[in-house]
């Protein structure tokens, strides 16, 4: 997957668990948490909604890997790279 | 390989969240519920065409589709369900009636301030007091019990508002008698006070057939009619369950609904099975009354809360039943409903189990009568007599509810000590809802939801 398509994934996650979220002001290098109201149980969805769809573990100790949209892209480019 | 990855016994709301939650992530699940239809404790039946609620006179929790963060809206998100798809219908308003007090509050919290400062006027302060304390209160970190009728003492000083605050808040979900765990006191605050009462719209079996549907969506499977006799036990885990018809079935996992003393009796669990059984039950009488005749009764709240007397005693009661206080509901007083007729009014009360469970076959359906006919009178004196053209009256004790729900003893808040974490003896066996101890059709669901974010995700 490239860049844009992750991070478009990342969005139709985000979407799909939270039916009104809104990312006309979404800032790529700031926490997704605070900028969309997540709580730690959306932030589960998330996790194993990667998990569900490309196998993907993540470690606990690597859920501030995925903080921002940017970090996001970044952590998951090297592991979706033949998806 | 087991054949299933989880299995959950007991198809009520915290067993359908519980299985909604883990095929919505791929977990091979099968429920099994030993009734023909979903629910548990909120489920319905018909009777001369009408169909009955049981359980449900209204769900706690308000909160309008935007605020993300309330119980309700989480729930939906979790469940990956449309809430903004979910209509609901608000109280028109409830009250609590003493003998020489009254409080009215709805969804707007300020209504139950100001009643408070009519009635109470030397209390405002110590009630703002109170307000500020909930609020600050953290009531899903660990503590240990502590008693809410010391803090109220202390914090309200004031034992009538304390008894009129208590009665709604103990009957609609403490386990315990008299006295309730300052948690659970905050979080019902919550939930009946700040958030408040609304209905789903349609029936209790529309909103069973929305989870049922939701949890087949993600491939999960529940067989009906399949009361489980007893956990498999391998060495020091669990590997499935066999069934009352003797068919074994094994899971990696096993999430039991079904309340400690009956998991406990299905796994070999020892522990006392006294000190987890509830004493809190009920009789509830529904009547259906025809519209032209409502006009004679009072008709213009969702939910009234009477006793009798200036204490309230939040106890198993001495006789069957204890008519002295207790909880009239009319589920058609929500706003925007279509007029009904006719006309639905249910009466609660509590009653003692042991008592109704020496009566048989013509001594307990007269007993059922004659309280039912008691407990008519008593709500009486609070709406107006019934009509004597009533279209149709059932009533349930706690037999009925024990029958159907598996709820030891029918204590419908389940076992006055909780296990928060879930945990059993057994490392794949787990335990939600009511014993687990987050009560109501919202409470019921998020155990569910948690137990299996926390242990089976």
């Amino acid at each position: 997957m490239t860049r844009d398509e992750i991070k478009d994934m990342i969005l139709e996650i985000i979407e799909d668990i939270d039916e009104e979220a809104e990312f006309d002001q979404l800032d790529p290098d700031e926490p997704l948490r605070d900028q969309l109201d997540l709580d730690s149980m959306d932030f589960l969805d998330i996790v194993m909604e990667l998990r569900k769809r490309y196998k993907l573990q993540i470690p606990e100790e690597e859920y501030p890997q995925l903080a921002t949209l940017t970090s996001c892209v970044n952590y998951l480019e090297p592991r979706l790279k033949d998806v | 390989m087991a054949e299933y990855q989880l299995i959950i016994i007991g198809g009520g709301l915290s067993g359908l969240a519980a299985g909604i939650r883990a095929a919505r992530f791929g977990c091979k699940t099968l429920i099994l519920e030993q009734h023909t239809i979903a629910g548990g404790l909120n489920s319905y039946y018909f009777r001369r065409g009408f169909l009955l609620e049981t359980g449900l006179h209204a769900m706690t929790n308000y909160a309008p589709a935007r605020d993300r963060r309330a119980p309700l809206n989480r729930l939906f998100r979790q469940l990956k369900l449309s809430r903004r798809a979910f209509v609901t219908h608000q109280q028109i308003g409830s009250e609590i009636a003493f003998p020489d007090q009254c409080l009215s509050f709805s969804n707007d919290f300020t209504e139950l301030e100001e009643g408070v400062a009519a009635a109470f006027p030397a209390a405002v302060d110590r009630f703002a007091e109170l307000v500020r304390r909930i609020d600050d209160y953290d009531p899903f970190a660990p503590a240990p019990w502590r008693s809410t009728r010391r803090f109220l003492a202390t914090v309200l000083a004031e034992p009538l508002l304390e008894d009129m605050l208590l009665l709604p808040l103990m009957v609609y979900g403490n386990a315990e008698e008299h006295d309730m765990d300052l948690a659970q006191f905050v979080i019902m605050f919550r939930a009946v006070f700040q958030d408040g009462f609304f209905r789903p719209h349609g029936t209790i079996r529309d909103f069973l057939d929305m989870l049922v549907a939701q949890y087949r969506r993600f491939d999960g499977e529940i067989r009906f009619r399949s009361p489980v006799a007893s956990i498999i036990r391998s060495r020091d885990r669990v590997a499935g369950v066999v069934l009352a018809d003797g068919r074994e079935i094994t899971a990696d996992a096993v999430l039991s609904t079904i309340g400690i003393p009956g998991t406990a009796r299905l796994s070999g669990w020892d522990l006392d099975p006294v000190a987890h059984t509830g004493r809190m039950s009920f009789m509830e009488t529904i009547c259906l009354v025809p519209a032209r005749r409502m006009q004679e009764l009072r008709n213009d709240r969702s939910i009234i809360f009477y006793s009798q007397r200036p204490e309230f005693a939040y106890r198993r009661p001495r006789d069957l039943l204890d008519v002295s206080w207790g909880v009239i509901c009319f589920p058609g007083n929500f706003e925007g409903l279509e007029p009904a007729d006719p006309v639905q009014i249910r009466v609660t009360n509590a009653a003692n189990h042991a008592l109704w469970q020496c009566l048989e076959g013509d001594d307990y359906r007269r007993a059922k009568e004659e309280w039912a006919a008691k407990s008519l009178a008593a709500a009486g004196k609070i709406i107006g007599n019934y009509p004597q053209d009533i279209v149709y009256q059932d009533s349930f004790t706690p037999l009925t509810i024990e029958r159907f729900t598996a709820k030891a003893e029918g204590a419908v808040y389940g076992s006055p000590r909780k296990i928060r974490d879930g945990r059993t003896p057994w490392p794949n066996l787990f335990i939600a809802g009511t014993d687990q101890g987050y009560l109501g059709i919202v409470g019921a669901m998020l155990s569910g939801v948690t137990i299996v974010n926390q242990h089976l995700l």
